[in-house]
């Protein structure tokens, strides 16, 4: 047997070995990059001049007031949306509730470019709008509006689900005894269940932030288009343009990471010195208020924002997907199942891409989740010295474009020195994918933490548990649900993540995201559709059994 | 309990790494290769059937494939490298990474598709892709699509973004941009790659692309896309794409052996199946060939050397960044 002490150090060995290899060693050869500029040739000569050059860029200052603009205005517009329908959802008995929520977990399945793409197929002039409905509003598409709207469309479940899920948690019984005590209703809610259910609010908020300045897909599809630029667009033009100017996407990344590290400073901030406890040795009361008269209501907002968010781009990718020629536009002789017989036929690769995907998503999913739920068990429930470090080198990644986690990673491990390295193989996908998603496992677990009372854990401990089973048998199963829904998100991401995996994908391999990739860019958006509804299919699936699995484990537990 | 949770991560890596572990044979040659990936496929496979010997691949645009071998230059993995702007071919020779070859199989490409040590694979050119449901009268030159019948009806690649969209501008800049100026008076708009600039045309949103990859168009066309392409009458540009042996692969004679095959008659057919111009002119294409088209000759140091300077002539025309 291995003595309780040795077995935490391991335990906290291996937490800082994982994120070490998965985010600090990337990150390090990006920095070395933007200070060294012949870094990627093995030379140090000419330190600083790219940084240099790329902060006294008259551009730099806009390009930095552009991406924040369009994050804060994504986040008020998600948490405007999300908050009220997440709030009635876990207060109130919504009438179809399980199927609202399977909705709105779609958009998370739906490929940011994807989803930008089928935007433009329906609103631009002669688009699917217009050939149903006789209008069209490409002037609003093609402009910052339709960037932020689109975005927002894209990204707001995550706030939508982290407020069900905290509000939810904590139930109606605080705020009934507030009622008894004298309060209004409203008042019961904004002075107990807002600030009780702060922390997972706060952590979701700041998620979409960094998802919103670090997405490449819609800026560039729609952007472009509004002569709208933001950081992410001007680093990948480095990286793409001849000649290619690394260091200068390095230097622009570091400006990503610095706006990422002040939200995060933000979140501590807005969170320090109070207690969220919520958790405590009583079961919450998961009783729902009645909606009454508001039934209909909520019923219709709650269509409206589902209509918006999910089924008008999947109909737009359906219908293009079933198309047999776009100009041919939706006419019943126009439509077929052409593109998705060419797949099941395995043209170039469809299905190969698909296995390949999923079980990265999955594995991406298992190793962030093991990774995210230790590292967040040890900066919230220990005293352990650095452990700040460790929680900022967990956000770090959410802030840097996969573009330039990729180059960090092929000049990490291509290294000629390592005696072995993953560069080439199917694992320096696994790796990338692990560092760019690592920080939503991190977040949901960082604030499930934060809710479960300390003293269930000092129970654990005086009846003699060990850390890690305290750990393992009292915390891991507190925080499932969590921890299972910030899983399901990483595994959605990761099995389409495009940007990474364009650099970095080793020979002869395709992944879903590429596989598209390449069918748009030989002209055949149909067949790259019919991937696209076959992956969205196949991934809200998987979740929705996953999400039923782990609800029946939780009741039988 | 422990020992279980830590062993989840590396069971985890295992099957991935398991999932497509590529095979390390002594001959193995690797391809990166821009452009059309079902051709690239069909030479890798045709070549393994011919030689036996494998070819791993690895496919992107330019601009990514140009990014990789950028990051992997303290150990570049690449042997064959094929490209779809010119531009490569002459900055590599420049640089000393390229190794000399002239292969049997060249004898009846142009000169003026091969150096010492680069050569096309095949040819595409640029032109008006146009949809003839538009309800627009059909375009000749591209100073048509200046005109009131295309006012915000057209599009145009970025030439930022691509080589042969860049020396299109660069034989159309004539005095001072001005047909890009009349044309953006006309509300065109200039944004993201090929394949962007075609879809809006495709669902009739825009009538025409200016500077459109003839193979896409003329494959869309082929499956019964409402497209035409159409060669302008004052003249176009090409866009040969080079294929280049690096200097450092450890399989020189397998390097060799494949650029002899996409040669080939074999090859150069498969060359000319995705609808590009065969770099040989012996070989029968379904499509206008070299000889067909009136060629803007471009000086492409020239040209090359001033790229910022007309990038940003261009974006001053153009109301771009």
């Amino acid at each position: 047997m291995i003595s309780g002490g040795r077995a935490d150090q391991g335990f906290v060995l291996t937490t800082v070995a994982g994120l070490l290899v998965v985010v600090a060693l990337p990150l390090a050869f990006v920095l070395l990059q933007a200070i060294f500029p012949n870094f990627g040739s093995g030379s140090l000569a000419a330190p600083f001049s790219a940084l240099v050059e790329a902060f006294s860029d008259s551009k730099l200052l806009g390009l930095t007031l552009n991406t924040i603009t369009l994050g804060v205005v994504v986040v008020a517009l998600s948490s405007l949306i999300a908050i009220p329908l997440g709030v009635i959802r876990a207060l109130f008995r919504v009438p179809l509730a399980s199927l609202w929520d399977v909705l709105l977990l779609v958009p998370f399945m739906i490929p940011p470019y994807i989803a930008a793409l089928a935007w433009i197929m329906t609103l631009q002039p002669r688009g699917y709008l217009f050939q149903i409905a006789g209008f069209d509003l490409g002037k609003l598409l093609f402009s910052f509006w339709g960037v932020a709207i689109v975005m927002t469309l894209n990204v707001f479940p995550a706030i939508y689900f982290a407020v069900s899920r905290t509000v939810g948690a904590i139930g109606n019984r605080l705020t009934d005894a507030a009622r008894v005590a004298g309060a209004t209703p409203w008042r019961a809610f904004l002075r107990v269940t807002l600030p009780l259910s702060a922390p997972g609010i706060v952590a979701s908020l700041l998620i979409v932030f960094a998802m919103t300045i670090e997405e490449y897909g819609t800026p560039a599809a729609l952007g472009a288009r509004a002569g709208f630029d933001v950081l992410v667009t001007a680093i990948d033009t480095r990286v793409s343009d001849w000649p290619i100017d690394l260091s200068g996407a390095s230097a622009l990344s570091l400006v990503l990471v610095a706006l990422s590290l002040s939200a995060f400073g933000l979140q501590l901030w807005l969170l320090s010195s109070r207690s969220y406890e919520t958790v405590g040795g009583r079961s919450a009361d998961t009783t729902r208020h009645a909606l009454g008269a508001w039934t209909l209501p909520v019923i219709l907002l709650f269509a409206v924002v589902t209509l918006l968010s999910t089924i008008a781009p999947l109909f737009a990718i359906l219908a293009t997907a079933f198309s047999r020629t776009i100009s041919g536009g939706l006419a019943l002789s126009n439509l077929g199942v052409d593109n998705f017989l060419a797949m099941a036929e395995g043209a170039s690769g469809g299905v190969e891409a698909l296995r390949n995907s999923l079980l990265l998503g999955l594995a991406t999913a298992l190793a962030t989740g093991v990774l995210g739920a230790t590292s967040a068990y040890f900066v919230v429930r220990t005293k352990l010295k650095g452990r700040q470090v460790l929680d900022a080198l967990t956000v770090l990644p959410n802030a840097i474009p996969g573009v330039v986690v990729a180059v960090g990673l092929i000049l990490a491990w291509n290294q000629p020195w390592w005696p072995a390295s993953p560069y080439n193989t199917p694992l320096i996908l696994l790796l990338a994918y692990c560092c760019i998603l690592l920080p939503y496992p991190v977040r949901y677990a960082n604030a499930a933490f934060r809710q479960v009372g300390e003293s269930l854990e000092m129970a654990a401990r005086v009846s003699g548990a060990k850390p890690i089973v305290t750990f393992t048998r009292v915390l891991l199963p507190l925080i499932a649900p969590s921890l299972i829904a910030a899983m399901l998100i990483v595994f959605a991401i990761a099995s389409r993540e495009l940007v990474a995996s364009l650099l970095l994908a080793p020979v002869g391999m395709q992944t879903i995201a590429t596989f598209i990739w390449r069918q748009f860019d030989q002209g055949s958006v149909q067949l790259g559709m019919a991937m696209s509804a076959v992956t969205i299919g196949v991934t809200t699936l998987i979740s929705l059994a996953f999400a039923l699995l782990s609800r029946k484990v939780d009741r039988t537990a | 309990m422990r020992r279980a949770f830590l062993a989840k991560g590396l069971i985890v890596g295992a099957i991935t790494l398991g999932l497509a572990t590529a095979a390390t044979a002594q001959e193995k040659i690797t391809v990166y290769s821009a452009g059309p990936a079902n051709l690239i496929e069909t030479l890798a496979k045709g070549f393994t059937a011919k030689t036996k010997i494998p070819v791993s691949v690895f496919q992107g645009t330019t601009g990514k494939v140009m990014a990789r071998i950028e990051a992997e230059a303290s150990n570049p993995v690449v042997d064959v490298l094929i490209s779809a702007s010119w531009d490569t071919a002459t900055d590599f020779s420049k640089r000393g990474w390229l190794l000399p070859y002239t292969s049997p199989n060249a004898a009846k490409v142009p000169d003026f598709l091969k150096t010492k040590d680069a050569v096309a694979q095949g040819v595409s050119a640029l032109a008006i892709a146009w949809n003839p449901k538009s309800g627009t009268p059909r375009p000749t030159d591209w100073a048509d699509l200046a005109k009131p019948p295309f006012k915000d009806l057209v599009t145009m690649p970025d030439p930022a973004e691509s080589g042969a969209t860049f020396e299109l501008v660069a034989a159309l800049q004539g005095e001072n941009f001005q047909l890009f100026k009349n044309l953006n008076a006309n509300g065109m708009v200039v944004a993201g790659a090929n394949a962007a600039a075609l879809t809006p045309v495709l669902q009739g949103a825009k009538a025409a692309v200016f500077g459109a990859v003839d193979y896409i168009s003329l494959g869309g066309a082929a499956k019964g896309e409402s497209i035409e392409v159409i060669f302008p009458t004052s003249g176009t540009v090409i866009a040969p794409r080079p294929m280049l042996i690096l200097n450092w692969s450890k399989q020189p004679d397998s390097a060799k052996a494949f650029i002899d095959y996409v040669l080939s008659d074999e090859g150069q057919a498969a060359v000319a199946k995705v609808y590009l111009m065969p770099a040989r002119t012996d070989v029968k294409a379904d499509r206008p060939l070299i000889g067909d088209l009136k060629i803007i000759s471009v000086d492409t140091d020239k040209v090359y050397a001033a790229r910022k300077e007309i990038l940003s002539g261009f974006n001053a025309a153009t109301g771009g960044k």
